[in-house]
């Protein structure tokens, strides 16, 4: 963080990485231990899960000087004891008091430095002290002696798999995945020379050899890459372990019954993805939270479980990962979207369910009804939906009245690296994700109809827009010969087919950014170099098939 | 090569510093240089500090970029990284750049961000008595002249002094 003027900077780096998955885990297990102790459950191994994990982050704690955080977690771990001998003393009082010492932690934990206010920990620790009925004077002197005796424990069996492993800043894995980069169009590069040689000298026993050693470079660069990649993906459970204690927030305020039901924890994701996706998933739960979910009384009334039910799922799905958000409320209010798509001038006369549904992601819409502030950081789903584009994802919603409302994600596994077709238009090349390319195809001009001056053909059955690739690009030039091929473009359930010159091939891009002097071009998500060094435009193809182009 | 001729000369100054010094500079006071690299654009001679030059690449492919502000001419590949590169011709109310093999792109830093300018020729570094340089006459008033810091007249020569914050806020 500070690294440079702070000597302690990277320790307290360090500190956070390490205790802040601790807490926020420990903050979990008091909300779902809560749920438990309500529905009659013990939750003994609860309990006994989080001892290990405060002993953890007290030892931390004490050790870079947080008395505050150490006192906090000192004393969590004294109720946590207390409550496992004395099972009467479990409930509502014993549920609020630890649900509300694991938020303190998180927040301690996650902004620690030396100058930390020590006066809401010192509050908690009293009430922690009242609630056990236990003096000041008294705990201290048992405190300190217990704290000794742990100290001197024997390590446990975790010890020898902590250590294989190595805790890495995360820019150096960036460092690295420039490196690769740079790898990866110097062998393109080698193939381009190859090639040329080849065509210049003929073939000969030498540049067969050469040919091979190229080769087997890309083989070892390919595997050096997976290898990366692997490094970089962490499992969604890491952003996912913020989330139960945050819907619990939600659901008191709004007086709302939630069970929350993850599943898929361990599907993996780059952290470059992760980390912006925590707030849009925030959000979809506090929304479905808020406004999804109905009161208890009138789920009952409905003849629903009084528990709503909010459930949040992660999985792999062919190179890509899905995210699921759904719950079992009320369904979508169509009536009130129409309304306001009315007031906004957008005519829903004859939009059909799903296209009514979409409606929820147009700015304007989706903020006045269903927005939900969360402790003040309230988004709408249009922002929502513009973050998962940007991440080169999709967003979609089904809902049905009375049964419940599913938001699903489909995200790519990684933003660094990203298997591209490159094409030609107008002398210039783009990538194209190959996430995005259904199919490519010989562009017959008889195949091509024009209705209201948009090209219009048949694709597997199903009639498509064709939009000229100069056209969207703004590099179209008069009297142009017709372009010969079109890549069918996919985003969730839009297509279109985008009209090029030449198809140049398949390669592996690592992903550069766009300089802020370009501004903010709709059309190019990004930039690459290629293997002969010049740089092409990445296509934003989600934006194109909004219809985002240099006409519009 | 201009990076060698850079760490050559002595300590530098920026025209934000020099300017001033110019007004009240009276004969006996010894002569501050400005150390300029040069820059051809059509058969006008233009001036920025080295001290904003990071370097002078030849032009090597630039890819044209979408939908971005006028005036921007594309991106180019530095060593890896991208490069955005300023049509300084247009921004002067001049006809676009035709890259020649004399075109270089001059790489200057502006507010911590390197940014390539498309030039028809590179000049030198050169040296001017902060004195030599006057207020860019107003009775030529084009576009170019709300881009000058001021016009130096030294050795037969009239160097048109850039102010490169002002060329390159590209969305003003």
């Amino acid at each position: 963080m500070k690294s440079e003027e702070n000597p302690f900077g990277d320790l307290l780096q360090d500190y956070i990485v390490e205790c802040l998955p601790l807490a926020e885990q420990v903050g979990d297990a008091f909300v779902e231990l809560e749920r438990r102790w309500r529905a009659g459950e013990p939750g003994e191994e609860l309990l006994a899960s989080v001892k290990g994990r405060l002993h953890t982050i007290k030892g931390n704690s004490a050790m870079m000087g947080l008395t505050p955080i150490r006192d906090v977690a000192h004393a969590l771990e004294d109720a946590c004891g207390f409550l496992g001998r004395f099972p009467a003393s479990r409930g509502d009082d014993a549920a609020a008091l630890l649900v509300a010492g694991g938020g303190l932690l998180v927040d301690l934990v996650g902004n620690a430095s030396p100058e930390t206010d020590g006066g809401p920990a010192a509050d908690f620790v009293e009430r922690v002290r009242s609630f056990l009925g236990v003096a000041p004077e008294a705990a201290a002197p048992e405190r300190d002696r217990r704290q000794g005796d742990r100290r001197s424990r024997p390590s446990s069996g975790d010890a020898d798999a902590a250590s294989n492993v190595v805790r890495i800043d995360f820019r150096r894995l960036d460092a690295m995945l420039e490196v690769l980069g740079e790898g990866l169009i110097q062998h393109s590069a080698l193939v381009d020379v190859y090639r040329r040689l080849l065509r210049r000298v003929g073939a000969s026993e030498e540049l067969g050899e050469l040919d091979l050693t190229v080769l087997s470079l890309q083989k070892t660069l390919t595997r050096l890459e997976s290898t990366l990649m692997e490094t970089r993906l962490l499992p969604v459970s890491t952003v996912f372990g913020r989330f139960p204690r945050m819907v619990r927030d939600v659901a008191h305020a709004e007086g709302k019954k939630v069970r929350l039901e993850v599943t898929g924890g361990d599907t993996s994701l780059d952290k470059a993805v992760l980390d912006r996706l925590s707030e849009p998933l925030l959000h979809l739960l506090s929304n479905s939270v808020a406004h999804g979910l109905e009161l208890p009384e009138d789920r009952v009334k409905a003849g629903k479980p009084a528990e709503g039910l909010l459930r949040l799922q992660a999985a792999a799905v062919s190179g890509r990962v899905a995210i699921r958000v759904s719950d079992d409320g009320r369904g979508l209010d169509e009536a009130a979207i129409r309304a306001k798509a009315e007031a906004l001038g957008v005519d829903t006369r004859t939009a059909d369910t799903a296209q009514l549904h979409d409606l929820v992601f147009v700015a304007g819409l989706s903020t006045a009804d269903r927005v939900t502030t969360l402790s003040g950081r309230g988004m709408g789903l249009d922002v929502v939906a513009n973050v998962i584009h940007a991440l080169g994802g999709t967003i979609e919603v089904e809902s049905r009245p009375g049964k419940g409302t599913g938001f699903t994600l489909s995200l790519p596994v990684t933003l660094a690296i990203v298997r591209s077709l490159i094409v030609e238009v107008d002398r210039e090349r783009y990538a194209v994700p190959l996430s995005h390319v259904a199919e490519t195809v010989r562009a017959e001009p008889e195949a091509i109809r024009q209705i209201n001056n948009q090209g219009v053909t048949q694709w597997r059955g199903d009639i498509i827009h064709v939009a000229d690739a100069g056209a969207v690009l703004g590099t179209q030039e008069p009297s142009q010969a017709p372009r010969p091929f079109y890549v069918v473009m996919t985003a969730g359930a839009k297509r279109r087919g985008l009209l090029v010159d030449r198809l140049i091939g398949h390669q592996d891009i690592v992903v550069k950014g766009l300089d802020p002097a370009l501004g903010r071009p709709a059309v190019v998500s990004g930039t690459t170099i290629l293997g002969d060094g010049r740089v092409a435009c990445i296509l934003d193809v989600v934006r194109i098939l909004d219809g985002a182009g240099h006409a519009n | 090569m201009p990076t060698d001729e850079r760490s050559a000369v002595e300590p530098l100054l920026g025209f934000a510093d020099a300017l001033p010094a110019a007004a009240s500079a009276d004969a006996s006071a010894p002569a501050t240089m400005l150390h300029l690299l040069t820059f051809a654009l059509d058969r006008e001679e233009f001036g920025i500090p080295v001290t904003q030059v990071r370097e002078v690449i030849r032009v090597n492919g630039i890819t044209r970029v979408p939908q971005v502000p006028a005036h921007v001419r594309g991106v180019t590949n530095l060593r890896g990284r991208i490069l955005a590169v300023v049509e300084i011709r247009t921004r002067l109310g001049l006809a676009e750049a035709v890259v020649t093999p004399t075109s270089r792109i001059v790489v200057v830093e502006v507010r911590g961000r390197a940014l390539g300018l498309l030039v028809d020729r590179v000049s030198q570094v050169t040296k001017v008595p902060v004195e030599s340089v006057a207020p860019p006459p107003e009775e030529v008033v084009t576009a170019e002249t709300d881009f000058l810091t001021g016009v130096a007249r030294w050795d037969s020569r009239l160097i048109m002094l850039l102010d490169l914050d002002k060329v390159l806020l590209l969305n003003a």
